[in-house]
């Protein structure tokens, strides 16, 4: 945050240079022809025309005088922005060159030189002798044999030739290091998106935004270290231009999904046909286009944000503030820099909601942890809670005063379950047959403490398949406890598999009679228990339903394969 | 005597029966078993009884939430349970007795003592009296009452605030539950000790209770003794 404070003040100072005052530049004249004398300071000029014409591919010079108002203080530098190629005079001084001029027919010479495209942008040193303050005059000699119905103006600055070469290293500078802050948050988002098990669309898309950004900033500021030939100057327009519509595009989906906006499909939808509106109906006027198209990006993540904000979601005040900041930024700062610190605030904002994100998905994994180590306590006391062991140690007693033989029968049921239980107590799946064996050991001690003789049956069982452990137990529990036995004193268990192409199903039927419920029991931590387990080892591919049925009660879990 | 067992393992069902009937013999003159809870309350409104015997989870049922109904009958209420932590709650509500699972026949017989003999308090003590009036359970804190009057097979509350509640324990009964702060002061009358102001003395070596709120009430000759130790 710091940095970015840092960098406003700097951009703020260099937009402020732009103010410059120490010259003055009149219109440029045209006129097409070729003559060495319109080079000279006091050549006349009097009804060139104010506008280059239809030149075609001929030669034409444009002349224009600058007024200096004081010395710049070192070497003069002139920096020219025109099209075509052309020879640069100084006060009737030949100074330099952008690219080169097509070379005239001379019949019987072969074929003439065609014209090599010089850059829109081109520098040259005034020599010290003609940078004193007054009147002076600037003549090009030109051609612009491509793209030449594009008429574009002439324009000049002339300043020190140190800073006029410096400054775009400063911008530079600074850019370089946003672009290299995108860089290393692109490929971390992208071997993020990658290698996480949960592909979450927003790292990617969050990744493809920082890798579009850096981009930009790249095709942006191309043009200070490349010489990109007039004839491609709109190429890296077309360039920037779209690679701006992508990121519009892309941001408020971004907010959309993590804010839970509700109609993202319309909103995308709405935010594609503007974006492609303003394309078509603005095309050429690279401009304008990228500001339409950020306004676009802006109005809609605001919309995004606000209602985050009434549906109280988390980070959404700092991205308000955010979008604020960048709005505000982008009003006071010249266009460039606006809309790059705008864009960095809104990243800022993105990279903030991702660590809140982060911080939600080390919460979830903390308590699903943390579930599963509750689910593995309450497995244990299952087989220890007073209710269980003080019933079973009282039947004991009994059995063993009244008849040890079968007293120590039941002492071996009890320890076998016991057995079992541990053995189980930290797996997340076990294999369906010790479940079953698990029933049966229970259903023998219940047995013996009930008096009620209970029958277990299992068809089609698939040895091979697991379970979570203890959730038929858990079933059984609920048959003994919620059935009335039937006339001979007998209680049944049925369970079945079925194997079907999308999952498999297991149907637990108690068949006896339905105890009635009373109004105010407070049940339901079998179910529970259930629910959370098959939630532990198969996410949400699950479903379970356990109904009364006219002969009992019928439980169907299945398990989803996708 | 009329015993009523209310539990869900068959086993211990029998056990209970078993015991009760070594321990009561010929005095037994009724014993039924019921394995839940609707079954039992059922019981008790056709049935009276004189001795409940109950398990507080009962098929995943909560035996606490009719404990407050059973305790306001005209029975002693004994909890059996395995739910040990529960047992100072019960007595706040004023049952005879909670045995612990499990139980051996000597535990269970220094229950079934307290009903006939008077065998020393408990140390959990009995917070509230449930009473039933018009089909509806009240609770009232025992701190409220002045005295406590025999009436039959009832006993009438005199309270605090000027009212007077019908309970359908016997005075009997009542003494039993009671913690150690009443004194039984005639064989028609229970008072909180701090309720006592002084002792009056009548001519033909008669003695009366002046309470704080100025009413006068007898004191049974056998009992002025220790009446007045207390006081002191």
């Amino acid at each position: 945050m710091q940095r970015l404070l840092i960098l406003l003040a700097i951009i703020l100072m260099l937009s402020s240079c732009k103010q410059d005052d120490s010259y003055v530049q009149e219109q440029p004249v045209y006129r097409t022809g070729d003559n060495m004398l319109w080079a000279k300071t006091k050549a006349n000029d009097n009804g060139w025309q104010n506008d280059r014409g239809d030149t075609g591919d001929k030669i034409f010079w444009v002349r224009s005088k600058i007024q200096l108002f004081r010395s710049p203080g070192g070497p003069l530098g002139l920096q020219i922005h025109a099209f075509g190629a052309f020879d640069v005079y100084w006060d009737g001084v030949f100074l330099g060159s952008n690219g080169h001029l097509p070379e005239p027919e001379i019949p019987g010479k072969g074929v003439p030189g065609k014209e090599v495209p010089g850059t829109e942008s081109s520098i040259f040193l005034i020599p010290d002798s003609l940078s004193q303050p007054g009147n002076h005059q600037l003549a090009l000699r030109s051609s612009q044999s491509y793209e030449q119905v594009i008429q574009r103006g002439v324009s000049v600055r002339v300043e020190n030739y140190i800073s006029l070469l410096r400054t775009p290293l400063i911008i530079m500078s600074l850019m370089n290091v946003m672009a290299g802050a995108f860089l290393i948050a692109s490929l971390y988002y992208f071997f993020l998106y990658a290698n996480s098990q949960q592909k979450e669309y927003t790292i990617l898309i969050f990744a493809v935004i920082c890798l579009l950004f850096l981009t930009l900033l790249i095709m942006e500021y191309i043009k200070f270290y490349i010489d990109i030939p007039y004839t491609h100057f709109f190429t890296r327009m077309e360039i920037i231009g779209w690679l701006t519509f992508s990121i519009s595009f892309l941001v408020p989906l971004y907010f959309s999904i993590q804010f839970n906006f509700r109609y993202k499909a319309l909103l995308t939808g709405i935010i594609l046909l503007l974006l492609l509106f303003i394309y078509i109906y603005n095309h050429g006027h690279y401009d304008l286009s990228a500001i339409l198209y950020s306004l676009v990006m802006w109005v809609s993540a605001m919309a995004v944000v606000i209602n985050a904000i009434i549906q109280k979601e988390k980070g959404s005040t700092i991205v308000f503030v955010g979008l604020v900041l960048s709005a505000v930024a982008n009003n006071f700062l010249y266009y460039d820099f606006g809309l790059f610190i705008s864009f960095t605030l809104i990243v800022l904002c993105m990279l903030y909601l991702h660590t809140l994100r982060v911080k939600i998905i080390e919460q979830e994994h903390k308590s699903s942890l943390l579930l599963s180590s509750r689910l593995k306590l309450e497995l244990i006391k299952k087989n220890i809670q007073p209710h269980f062991l003080r019933n079973t140690l009282t039947s004991l007693i009994d059995w063993v005063e009244e008849s040890p033989q079968q007293g120590v029968e039941f002492i071996q049921a009890l320890a076998a379950e016991f057995d079992i239980m541990n053995e189980i107590a930290d797996a997340e799946l076990i294999p369906i047959h010790q479940e079953i064996t698990l029933c049966k050991t229970h259903l023998s001690v219940m047995q013996f403490r009930k008096e009620i003789s209970y029958e277990w049956e299992d068809a089609g069982i698939d040895e091979k398949e697991c379970i979570p452990p203890a959730i038929l137990h858990t079933l059984v529990e609920n048959g003994i406890t919620h059935s009335i036995p039937t006339a001979d004193k007998k209680i049944y268990f049925r369970l079945s598999f079925e194997l079907t192409s999308n999952c498999k199903i297991y149907m637990f039927e108690t068949i006896a009679e339905n105890r009635p419920l009373s109004e105010n029991r407070k049940g339901g931590n079998g179910f529970q228990y259930i629910k959370a387990r098959l939630t532990e080892s198969y996410g949400d591919r699950w479903d379970f339903n356990s109904t009364a049925v006219p002969q009992g009660w019928l439980t169907t879990i299945k398990l989803y394969n996708k | 005597m009329r015993v009523l067992i209310i539990e869900d393992e068959g086993r211990i069902a029998k056990r209970l029966e078993r015991m009760t009937r070594t321990f009561f013999e010929e005095n037994l003159t009724a014993i039924n078993c019921c394995d839940s809870l609707q079954k039992g309350l059922i019981f008790l409104e056709q049935h009276p009884i004189d001795l409940l015997l109950l398990d507080l989870n009962l098929n995943g049922e909560n035996g606490f939430d009719v404990l407050e109904s059973v305790v306001a009958g005209s029975f002693h209420t004994i909890i059996v349970s395995a739910y040990t932590d529960k047992a100072i709650y019960a007595f706040s509500y004023g049952v005879l007795d909670f045995v612990p699972k499990p139980f051996d026949e000597h535990r269970l017989d220094l229950a079934f003592k307290r009903i006939t003999a008077t065998v020393k308090k408990h140390e959990h003590q009995m917070k509230v009296l449930a009473v039933k009036k018009a089909g509806e359970l009240h609770l009232i804190d025992i701190s409220e009452v002045i005295y406590i009057k025999g009436a039959g097979i009832y006993s009438e509350l005199h309270l605090k605030n000027g009212k007077l509640e019908l309970h359908d324990k016997s005075l009997e009964m009542l003494q039993q539950l009671l913690p150690e702060s009443f004194e039984r002061i005639h064989k028609s009358f229970i008072i909180p000790l701090d309720q006592a102001e002084k002792i009056m003395v009548r001519p033909g070596s008669k003695y009366n209770l002046l309470l704080k709120n100025g009413e006068l009430l007898p004191i049974g000759r056998a009992r002025y003794k220790d009446l007045k130790k207390r006081m002191l």
